[in-house]
C-alpha cells in the first residue's frame, strides 16, 4: 500500500534523494575509467624521477607503487605505464608487474590489468604479435606465442626463475557485466630473437667493459 | 500531412476543420474520403507513447542487450578430489590415480576406494578431501599417506575425536578429522601437506545392495573429476604451458576396478551396465573387473545380478569367525514366482480417519485403499475398519471381494471424513482378533501418519494379538511417525511402506501388493545348533521377487543351519552346510549394525538413553562403526613441522627446493565499472521518472 502511493504521488523527498543516490554512484562508476587514464598521466611524472635513477619514485606521495616500465603493443597501439605491487588499488591505476625474483623483463614476468581499462584490448591480440617492454635500462620484445583461459581458483601461475618470458594476465571473459568471474585470460609472450638481448649476453657485457 | 504534425490537439482540431470546410466547398468527394482516412490518423495520434513509456521502454531494451551480451560465464561445480589451501591461494589437485576394491556379500559390500595426489605447489597447504558417495553410505575406515607418513583412521567417541584432531594440529603432527558427513559425500580435512609431497587417500564404505524383482544391483558414482565449466569460445590451445599446477584438463586420469561377488549360489546373471567388464568365476563366487583402463568420466558403475530361481526356497550363508566370537548372514532366496501359489488370503484394510490425517494425508489414504481394493482376487476375502476415536468396520466379519461388496466398500471410502482422536488399540483388536473366516491367511494393512503417543503399549498390543496374522503398514504424508510403522511391522512380521505424496501411490502400494500376495515362506524357524543372537528379533516371511536376511552371532562357528518354514501349503525343512570359505568381515560389521539399529529402538521401551550410548558406543569401537556417538579421526605419532612455523609459507621459504620460483596467485583483474554504472544509470532514470509523477501530480492538484 505505502510503496503505491509513494509510486502514484512520490514526495519531492523521495525523488530528490534517489536522484542525488544515482548521480552518485554514476560518478563514482565513472571515476574508476576515469582514474585508469589519470594515472597514466601522474605516472609519467614518477617514470623519469626513475629513469634519472630515482628507482622508488612515487607517482604521489602517498601511492604505495612507482612505475617499473612501458608495456607497448605497436598492432593495438597500446603504450601504458607498468607499476610495481600486485594489489587491487595499484590495478585501478595501471597494469602491475610481478616477477620470478629478478629484474622485470628479464626473469619470469607477469603483467596483470583490468580487463574493462587497461587490458581491454587483450582480446584483439594474436599470436605472434609484438609485444615490446621497456625498463629503466633496456628496451625489451617478445613475440605472443599463446593464449590460454584458465580457472583462478583451480590453479596458481608458477614462475620459473632465470626463464625470460612475458605473461599478461586478465580477466574472462571480456563483455561481462560482473566482476565476478573466476576464469582468467592468460597471455604467454617469449623473446623475440631478433633484437633482445640476451640477459647472459648482457651480464657478459657488463663484464667485458 | 501536415496536419498530423500538429502537437496540440485544439490548434490541430481548428485547422483541420477550416481546412475541412474549404475543401467541402470546392470538392465534396474529396473531403469525405480526407475525413474518414484523418479519423485513422487521429486515433493514431492519440495512441502515441507518452514520453515515461518511451524513455522506460529505451532502458528496457538497454538491460535486456546488455544481459544478451553477457556471456555465460562458466561455473565449476562443487569439485570433487583433494582441494588445497593456504595463504597463497587455493588450489584443486585432481586424482592421478583410481583405484577401486569392492567385496559384496549377500546385502552389503564394502568398497575400497584409493585415490593419488601431489601437492604441486611449494607450500604447506592444508587440504580438503572430498568424495562422492552413495547415499546410504557412510565411510568407515581411511587410510592417508602424505609422504611417508601413515595414518589410519580410528573410531572413536565425537568428542575425544575432536579433541584428539585439535590437539594434533597444535602439536605440529599430521592430523585428519572426519567430523560431519554430509549426504552424498565423504569430507575430510588434511593439515600440514608438505610441499611436493604425494597424498594418497583410501576410504572405505559399506554400501547396500539394492533388490528389486529379483535383481540384485550396485551402483557407485564415479564424478570424481570436477566438470570443468564450459569454456565460452576457448582461444587457440598451443601446447598447455606446464608450470600451471593441477591443470588436469590434459591429463589422463586411470580408473581401475576389481570386485568380488562372494556366494555360492549359481547367478544367472553378473553384468555391468554401463562399463565394459570380465568376469570370472570362482570357487567362492565371481571377479570382475573393468575390462582395460577405463577413464574417470561422469558415469557411475552399476553392478548387477541374480541367482538362479530354484523351485524351492534357497538359503546361502557367509560367515565371519574373528576369535572371540563368530557371526553369519543367513541369506534365503525365494523360489521362482511361477513356482509360488497364489492363496486365498483375508485383507482387512485399517484406514485412520483422525484429525490429524484431515487434508492430503486423507486423500493418499484413499487413494492407496481404492487401489489395493482394486488388486484383491475373486477368492480373497476383505474388510474395512475406519478409525478415530473409536472404530467401524464396514462388514460385521470380512466378505469375499465379489463386485456388490466391492462397490460399498468404495462408498465407504468416499465418506471418510478426518475428524477426531487416533485410538488405535481398539481398531488393533478389531482387525488382529476378528473370527477366521475361510482363508488361508490373515493380513492386516495399517494405513496411518502413525501420530501416536503410546507406541510402547501398541507393540506389546500387537505382540499378543497377532497369532497367525501378518501386519503391514503404510506410513501417509510427508512426515509419519516411521518409527512406530517401521517397529510395528517388524513386529507384526510384515512390512513397511511409505508414500510421501499422491503421486507415489500407485507405484508404491503396487509394490507392496506384488510383494505381499505371494508368501512363499511362512512361519521361518531357524536352529543353528547353538545358541545364537539374532536380528532381526522377528523372523518376517519370505516372499517371491525378494531374499530375506538375517544376522547372527555365536560363541563359536555352527557347522550347519536348518530352516524350516510353511511352504506351500505343508512344512518344509532344509539343512545348509556353513563354508568356511565364505568368509568376510563385512557379516560382523552388519550384525553389530543390525544390533544398533535394535538397541537405539529401545530408547522407547522405556530403557535409559545413557545405558543405551554405552552399549552403542562398545559396540561401534569393537566393530569401527560410525554412529550418532561416534566419528572417526586419524592421526599419526611423528611431528612434521616445528611449532613455531605456522601453516603459511613465508616462515619456510628456505625449505623450496633450489632453482624453483614463487606461484603467484592470479589477481582480480576486472573493475566491472560497466555493470556499476549501468545500476545507477538505470537509477538516475528512475529518479527522472519519479520527479515527472510528482511534478504531474502537484499540477492536477493546484
Amino acid at each position: 500500500m505505502m510503496i503505491r502511493k509513494i509510486i502514484d504521488r512520490p514526495p519531492r523527498a523521495v525523488w530528490a534523494a534517489s536522484l542525488l543516490a544515482a548521480v552518485f554512484f554514476t560518478l563514482q562508476a565513472l571515476w574508476i575509467p576515469a582514474k585508469a587514464a589519470l594515472g597514466q598521466v601522474l605516472v609519467e611524472r614518477a617514470w623519469h624521477q626513475v629513469l634519472a635513477g630515482r628507482t622508488d619514485a612515487r607517482p604521489w606521495p602517498w601511492a604505495d607503487t612507482s612505475p617499473v616500465g612501458i608495456l607497448e603493443i605497436p598492432r593495438l597501439g597500446v603504450r601504458q605505464f607498468v607499476l610495481s605491487g600486485t594489489s587491487g588499488r595499484n590495478l585501478a591505476w595501471g597494469p602491475v608487474a610481478a616477477s620470478a625474483g629478478g629484474p622485470i623483463g628479464l626473469d619470469d614476468t607477469v603483467l596483470s590489468g583490468h580487463r574493462d581499462t587497461h587490458f581491454a584490448g587483450l582480446n584483439a591480440l594474436r599470436a605472434g604479435d609484438r609485444i615490446l617492454l621497456t625498463t629503466p635500462d633496456r628496451r625489451l620484445s617478445f613475440e605472443i606465442s599463446q593464449m590460454e583461459i584458465v580457472d583462478s581458483t583451480r590453479q596458481d601461475l608458477l614462475l620459473e626463475p632465470g626463464v625470460p618470458r612475458l605473461t599478461l594476465v586478465t580477466c574472462y571473459p571480456f563483455n561481462a557485466l560482473r566482476a565476478t568471474s573466476p576464469l582468467r585470460y592468460v597471455v604467454t609472450a617469449l623473446p623475440s630473437a631478433a633484437d633482445l638481448p640476451r640477459p647472459s649476453a648482457a651480464a657478459r657485457q657488463t663484464a667485458v667493459l | 500531412m501536415a496536419l498530423t504534425l500538429n502537437d496540440n490537439p485544439t490548434d490541430s482540431r481548428q485547422i483541420r476543420s477550416r481546412l475541412d470546410r474549404a475543401l467541402r466547398r470546392q470538392d465534396p468527394d474529396l473531403a469525405d474520403r480526407l475525413a474518414s482516412r484523418n479519423q485513422k490518423i487521429i486515433i493514431r495520434e492519440t495512441r502515441s507513447l507518452r514520453w515515461q513509456d518511451r524513455y522506460l521502454l529505451i532502458v528496457a531494451s538497454i538491460l535486456l542487450a546488455l544481459f544478451l551480451l553477457r556471456t555465460g560465464s562458466a561455473s565449476a561445480d562443487e569439485a570433487y578430489g583433494l582441494e588445497m589451501a593456504s595463504e597463497h591461494g587455493d588450489s584443486l589437485a585432481l586424482a592421478l590415480n583410481t583405484d577401486v576394491e569392492i567385496e559384496i556379500t549377500g546385502l552389503v559390500s564394502r568398497v575400497w576406494v584409493t585415490q593419488v595426489f601431489k601437492n604441486d605447489s611449494l607450500h604447506w597447504m592444508e587440504g580438503t578431501y572430498r568424495f562422492p558417495l552413495p547415499h546410504d553410505a557412510a565411510v568407515d575406515r581411511m587410510q592417508i599417506v602424505v609422504g611417508d607418513r601413515v595414518l589410519e583412521g580410528e573410531i572413536q567417541e565425537k568428542a575425544e575425536a575432536k579433541r584428539v584432531y585439535q590437539q594434533a594440529r597444535q602439536n605440529g603432527q599430521t592430523a585428519s578429522l572426519v567430523e560431519q558427513q554430509r549426504p552424498n559425500q565423504f569430507q575430510t580435512r588434511l593439515a600440514n601437506i608438505g610441499p611436493g609431497e604425494e597424498i594418497l587417500v583410501s576410504i572405505s564404505f559399506l554400501q547396500p545392495v539394492q533388490i528389486r524383482d529379483g535383481v540384485f544391483s550396485l551402483r557407485l558414482p564415479m564424478t570424481f573429476t570436477p566438470r570443468w565449466g564450459d569454456r565460452a569460445d576457448p582461444p587457440q590451445q598451443a601446447a598447455a604451458r606446464v608450470v600451471f599446477t593441477g591443470n588436469a584438463a590434459e591429463q589422463q586420469h586411470g580408473l581401475t576396478l576389481n570386485a568380488h561377488l562372494k556366494s555360492d549360489l549359481e547367478m544367472s546373471f553378473v553384468e555391468s551396465r554401463y562399463h565394459g567388464v570380465n568376469v570370472h568365476p570362482l570357487a567362492n563366487g565371481y571377479h570382475i573387473a573393468l575390462d582395460g583402463p577405463w577413464p574417470v568420466t561422469d558415469r557411475d558403475f552399476e553392478l548387477i545380478w541374480s541367482p538362479e530361481r530354484q523351485t524351492d526356497p534357497a538359503p546361502a550363508v557367509l560367515s565371519w569367525d574373528d576369535g572371540d566370537a563368530a557371526y553369519a548372514l543367513l541369506m534365503l532366496v525365494p523360489p521362482a514366482a511361477e513356482s509360488v501359489q497364489l492363496i486365498a488370503r483375508e485383507v482387512i484394510f485399517v484406514i485412520d480417519s483422525s484429525g490429524s490425517m484431515a487434508g492430503s494425508s486423507l486423500e493418499q489414504a484413499s487413494a492407496a485403499l481404492i487401489q489395493a481394493l482394486d488388486n484383491l482376487q475373486p477368492a480373497d476375502y476383505f474388510n474395512i475398519i475406519d478409525f478415530d476415536d473409536d472404530a467401524i468396520s464396514l462388514f460385521p466379519e470380512s466378505a469375499p471381494a465379489s463386485g456388490d461388496a466391492l462397490r460399498q466398500a468404495r462408498k465407504f471410502i468416499g465418506n471418510l471424513d478426518s475428524d477426531g482422536g487416533t485410538n488405535m488399540l481398539p481398531a488393533l483388536q478389531m482387525s488382529l482378533q476378528s473370527d477366521p473366516v475361510d482363508a488361508d491367511l490373515r493380513q492386516v494393512i495399517f494405513i496411518t501418519d502413525g501420530a501416536v503417543g503410546n507406541e510402547d503399549q501398541l507393540f506389546r498390543q500387537i505382540e499378543t494379538w497377532l497369532n497367525d496374522s501378518r501386519l503391514f503398514t503404510v506410513g501417509i504424508g510427508s512426515a509419519p511417525n516411521s518409527y512406530f510403522m517401521r517397529k510395528a511391522a517388524e513386529i507384526g512380521r510384515g512390512t513397511f511402506t511409505h508414500i510421501g505424496h499422491l503421486g507415489e501411490v500407485e507405484v508404491e502400494m503396487a509394490a507392496l501388493w506384488d510383494r505381499i500376495q505371494r508368501p512363499a515362506l511362512s512361519d521361518i524357524c531357524v536352529d543353528w545348533g547353538q545358541p545364537a543372537e539374532t536380528y532381526p528379533q522377528v523372523i518376517p516371511d519370505l516372499y517371491a521377487g525378494e531374499p530375506l536376511w538375517l544376522t547372527a552371532r555365536f560363541d563359536s562357528l555352527p557347522s550347519a543351519v536348518t530352516i524350516c518354514g510353511q511352504y506351500d501349503g505343508r512344512y518344509w525343512q532344509q539343512t545348509y552346510d556353513v563354508q568356511p570359505r565364505l568368509q568376510s568381515e563385512n557379516i560382523a560389521t552388519l550384525w553389530a549394525r543390525s544390533k544398533i539399529a535394535a538397541l537405539q529402538d529401545n530408547l522407547l521401551f522405556g530403557q535409559p538413553p545413557e545405558e543405551i550410548k554405552a552399549a552403542v558406543i562398545g559396540l561401534a569401537l569393537k566393530h569401527r562403526l560410525l554412529t550418532q556417538y561416534t566419528s572417526m579421526v586419524a592421526v599419526d605419532k611423528t611431528p612434521v613441522r616445528f611449532q613455531h612455523e605456522t601453516l603459511d609459507s613465508q616462515t619456510i621459504g628456505s625449505l623450496l627446493p633450489a632453482g624453483s620460483g614463487p606461484a603467484v596467485a592470479f589477481a582480480a583483474t576486472a573493475a566491472g565499472w560497466q555493470w556499476q554504472l549501468l545500476l545507477s544509470l538505470a537509477g538516475l532514470l528512475a529518479a527522472g521518472w519519479l520527479y515527472r509523477r510528482s511534478a504531474r501530480c502537484r499540477l492536477s492538484y493546484s
